[in-house]
């Protein structure tokens, strides 16, 4: 039993980080600006495909993993000024009709581009193969995601509470006319912050894109999983993202072990229950579109 | 005195409800003026014209001798002027020193965190605590600190004393007063008449948008009945 169980638990684990570093970026930009990214897997996609051209023509791995991301940040942060700003002051329900939106057209433009087929996109030697960790052995490449991951999210924690533009993000997120009336440019705070989404979003299309393959439609694939994570953490907190990743990355994860065709349907089991007990999800705070 | 503020013929609307009528008024250089008038009279509106916040539809905003009609508030607030809003406005989740942080813009100036926590040593014991769990004296204290850091040159005060005990609303009002000396200019709105009126050199009364008064502070201080027909109420003693 436990030589099947220690892998999935494992792959849940890998599962489980991707949902919530892409969960994380979504609530960044929720937060603060109420817009619900229907494109966030778009941006994924593009730093995967990037990331795909760069290393196909020969750069190396290690570059293409910073390089495409940043890429997707110049992509979103244009997006952002000219197409999202202007719905600021909407309802929420303009922006995220006109991500998704993009989403579309962006699944269309990368098929012009690199075909409706997936394209193969392998980690690099030194990180094919498998490590043995004793009691079983896994691939390093899935290894390597998780440790990439994590030092993501502990980066992202480290500028939001220790950098004085961390200070203004999370004031803005409760305030942005009072952090505007001391002196801070919340323009400029909008674009960044959007940046920052997009920058996390595309260093796990990349890592994505090496474990699952790549495809028009990979990013959206995450998405929806994104979205539970972020319904399941609780709106507003990073913390209950990485939480809710993970409980979604585990529960997708042993489903497949015992009951594969239930696999899908596992996540939203678990959201419902969590929605019944605790309905602004786990860490869940009052008011985000106040 | 030297002008620092003129505000010329103001009028701001919220959708097509218009707030604001043909609004002027002036704020000389270190002096304190007080607006006072009824709830809706558009006190607030007013400052928020004044820092960008609600854009007005016509009239001028001069600041130190430059327009600065519908500039953005970041912009405003890095000239110099400050804000202590109605209900405090604190960042809940954030600390006191987070709260101080978060208004040190590099401008220069005498007036810096250690030296907030010097005048207010109340809100240096609390430097670590959430802004949301002060009290409402010790916030009102943290909003006047947060606004100093930024080194303001006028500051808009709005109804510092809501919701606060006596006593509470006297520690606010010594601590303005000590500003004032140290020749910070203010503009103060307060529901509490006679007490703004002890503060200020002058005032301004508005009613349903428009200025109604205009005259020395204690000129107005010293006739109650003017007050009552004016702000239509009657008239507390100030305390």
């Amino acid at each position: 039993m436990i030589e099947h169980l220690a892998p999935q638990v494992f792959n849940g684990l890998v599962l489980g980080a991707f949902y919530a570093i892409v969960g994380i970026g979504l609530s960044l930009i929720m937060n603060l600006t109420g817009t619900i990214n229907m494109a966030h897997g778009s941006f994924m996609t593009l730093a995967g495909y990037l990331a795909f051209t760069m290393v196909s023509r020969g750069t190396s791995f290690w570059f293409a993993l910073v390089a495409a991301p940043l890429i997707a940040v110049i992509v979103g942060i244009v997006v952002e000024r000219t197409l999202v700003r202007p719905l600021y002051k909407r309802e929420p329900f303009y922006s995220l009709l006109m991500t998704f939106g993009l989403s579309l057209m962006a699944e269309e433009i990368y098929r012009l581009i690199w075909g409706a087929n997936g394209v193969p996109f392998s980690p690099p030697p030194g990180l094919a193969g498998a490590a043995s960790l004793g009691f079983m052995s896994f691939p390093k490449f899935r290894i390597f995601i998780v440790i990439v991951l994590v030092v993501a999210m502990v980066a992202l924690a480290l500028f939001l509470t220790r950098t004085r533009f961390g200070l203004r993000l999370r004031a803005a997120v409760q305030d942005t006319e009072m952090i505007a009336a001391l002196g801070t440019n919340t323009q400029v705070l909008y674009a960044v912050n959007f940046g920052l989404g997009i920058f996390l979003a595309g260093i796990a299309g990349v890592l994505a894109a090496g474990m699952l393959g790549l495809a028009p439609t990979s990013g959206n694939a995450l998405l929806m999983p994104a979205f539970v994570t972020v319904i399941i953490g609780g709106m507003g907190s990073l913390f209950g993202s990485i939480v809710g990743g993970l409980l979604i990355g585990m529960a997708i994860s042993l489903t497949t072990l015992w009951i594969p065709a239930a696999s899908e349907v596992s996540m939203y089991v678990l959201m419902a229950l969590v929605l019944l007990v605790r309905p602004r999800g786990l860490f869940g705070e009052e008011g985000i579109f106040g | 005195m030297s002008e620092l503020l003129a505000v010329e013929g103001l009028c701001t609307n919220y959708g097509k409800i218009r707030i604001l009528r043909d609004v002027s008024l002036r704020v000389g250089e270190g002096e304190c003026v007080a607006l006072l008038g009824l709830n809706g009279a558009g006190k607030t509106t007013t400052m928020r014209s004044i820092l960008g916040l609600t854009p007005p539809r016509a009239g001028t905003v001069r600041y130190a001798g430059q327009t600065i009609t519908g500039w953005p508030a970041y912009k405003v607030a890095r000239l110099g002027v400050g804000y202590v809003p109605e209900g405090r406005r604190m960042f809940k989740d954030l600390s006191t020193l987070e709260n101080l942080q978060l208004a040190e813009n590099g401008r220069g100036g005498s007036w810096t965190i250690a030296r907030v926590f010097e005048h207010l040593p109340k809100l240096a014991e609390l430097r670590s605590r959430k802004s949301g769990r002060l009290s409402g004296g010790e916030q009102e204290m943290l909003a006047i600190g947060r606004a100093l850091v930024a080194n303001p040159r006028l500051i808009l005060v709005d109804e510092p004393s809501q919701g606060l005990a006596p006593l509470i609303v006297e520690e606010v009002y010594h601590i303005l007063g000590e500003l004032k000396k140290s020749g910070v200019a203010i503009l103060l709105v307060e529901q509490n008449a006679l007490l703004a009126l002890k503060m200020a050199e002058r005032a301004y009364v508005l009613d349903s948008g428009s200025v109604v008064h205009e005259g020395p502070a204690a000129e107005l201080a010293g006739d109650r009945d003017r007050i009552r027909s004016l702000m239509g109420m009657d008239v507390a003693p100030a305390n």
